[in-house]
């Protein structure tokens, strides 16, 4: 389709007349950060596909019940949220996450030198251990807020707590990572 | 914002997810596909709770208060779904109308009743149908159905989903099996109602999905179309469905003149 993007509210309004063609946009613009979220949860790819699937679903089947004019991230990220939770519950299991850069990561927009990106590399690669050794209920709030780049409230949706304990272990999750981080830089 | 932030933000941009599969597809089709499975599912569980009724109900998103109304019927040898949005059929074929709307082949009514084991009913007030067609299994009900075509009578418009004037279509069958599958869509309505002592429901409102069950029970979905008011009653163990643009009152009194 030629011109703009047809803006969510509107592709909301259609979708919820039924229109399943505005919904599979919607589905299509939302899918990498649910799909990702639910991978963070279930720590599986198969399980994230499927949660999210499940919950763009039911998320269509709720419509009605979606306020016209809000913000659809949040209550689409609830939704996957729950489906990746309710995999994870019925599994009795979850597979442990762990995050990997990609190969050839390289900070920075700029070409630096070997060796600054040698160290910038190590930097982060420190980083993400220390991320990947959080407690789960602080990693996911640090994965959720940095990683994905959701907002508090998406968060809150999405891990399924308060926005104010979001922010609570989120600053616990920073103290220890500053902690950590800074005394190994130091060392 | 903190640089530990900003830190944490430039190295999630470098992770290394796993692709995202595209899904848009697939969810569009699963919400657009009729849930017969699930339908089945629940008519099963049903049919043994309650001591083999006939009618499994079923809900893609919320039971509607028909649903204590339809649990009461027995014998209509149909599931129905009550569902948010209905899905749209794809556009019917030309030609003529048994192939259109997949009424099986054409045939007259002496050679259909000499191929079934039950006798065929026809509504006196319509006069004799315009044209027959007999399907039998294993795409038709288990002991076959027949459809009378009528495609232009006074007083009754033809209906855009047809383009005839009034379609009956008859099955009958063992017990528990279903004939017929209807999705309502939120406007249309549905009502039980009582033919010269004979029970039966009557739809009406905006259109609604109508699909045949072969004679395993499964919806042929080639023939899932549009349908306009519906009558539908048991005669005597024989499922008659009488569909037109037709008020109540005038499918009433075609379903009375049923002999």
């Amino acid at each position: 389709m030629e011109g703009r993007p047809e803006e969510d509210s509107d592709l909301f309004t259609r979708a919820q007349r039924g229109n399943t063609a505005a919904y599979e946009e919607i589905v299509h613009r939302y899918q990498q950060v649910a799909f990702r979220t639910a991978y963070m949860i279930t720590g599986s790819a198969a399980e994230a596909e499927e949660a999210a699937q499940d919950g763009f679903v039911k998320a269509f089947r709720a419509l009605d019940r979606f306020r016209s004019g809000a913000n659809p991230r949040p209550w689409l990220l609830r939704i996957v949220a729950n489906e990746a939770r309710n995999r994870v519950r019925s599994a009795q299991r979850r597979q442990g996450l762990e995050l990997r850069l990609v190969e050839g990561f390289r900070p920075g927009d700029a070409a630096p030198s070997p060796e600054t990106a040698a160290v910038a590399k190590e930097d982060s690669a420190r980083l993400l251990r220390l991320v990947n050794g959080l407690s789960d209920e602080d990693r996911l709030v640090v994965t959720s807020r940095y990683f994905l780049e959701l907002s508090s409230e998406e968060t809150a949706a999405a891990l399924g707590i308060p926005e104010g304990t979001v922010k609570s272990r989120l600053s616990r999750a920073l103290a220890r990572l500053k902690a950590t981080y800074g005394e190994a830089s130091r060392a | 914002m903190p640089e530990l932030e900003q830190e944490l933000i430039a190295l999630g941009r470098q992770l290394d997810w796993p692709a995202t599969p595209a899904i848009g597809a697939r969810v569009r089709s699963r919400i657009t596909a009729p849930v017969v499975r699930h339908a089945l599912w629940y008519q099963s569980r049903w049919a043994m709770a309650a001591a083999a009724l006939l009618i499994a109900l079923t809900a893609l998103a919320v039971y509607t208060p028909t649903r204590e109304a339809i649990a009461g019927w027995v014998n209509v040898h149909v599931f129905f779904q009550r569902v948010r949005v209905l899905p749209s059929p794809s556009p019917l074929p030309s030609g003529p109308i048994g192939q259109r709307l997949g009424l099986g082949q054409p045939t007259t009514l002496a050679q259909a009743q000499s191929q079934l084991a039950w006798t065929i009913t026809l509504p006196s007030t319509l006069g004799r149908p315009d044209e027959v067609y007999l399907q039998l299994p294993p795409t038709g009900a288990a002991q076959g159905e027949v459809t009378l075509v009528y495609t232009k009578r006074p007083g009754i418009p033809v209906a855009s989903q047809t383009g005839v004037a009034v379609l009956v279509t008859e099955a009958r069958g063992k017990t528990n099996t279903d004939f017929f599958g209807k999705m309502l869509g939120s406007d249309a309505t549905i009502e039980a109602v009582t033919v010269a002592g004979h029970q039966g429901y009557w739809v009406a409102g905006s259109p609604h999905v109508f699909i045949f069950l072969d004679a395993n029970g499964n919806f042929r979905d080639e023939t899932m179309r549009l349908a306009t008011n519906t009558l539908i009653l048991d005669e005597g163990g024989t499922i008659v469905r009488i569909e037109g643009n037709l008020t109540k009152e005038q499918a009433v009194a075609i379903a009375t003149s049923l002999g």
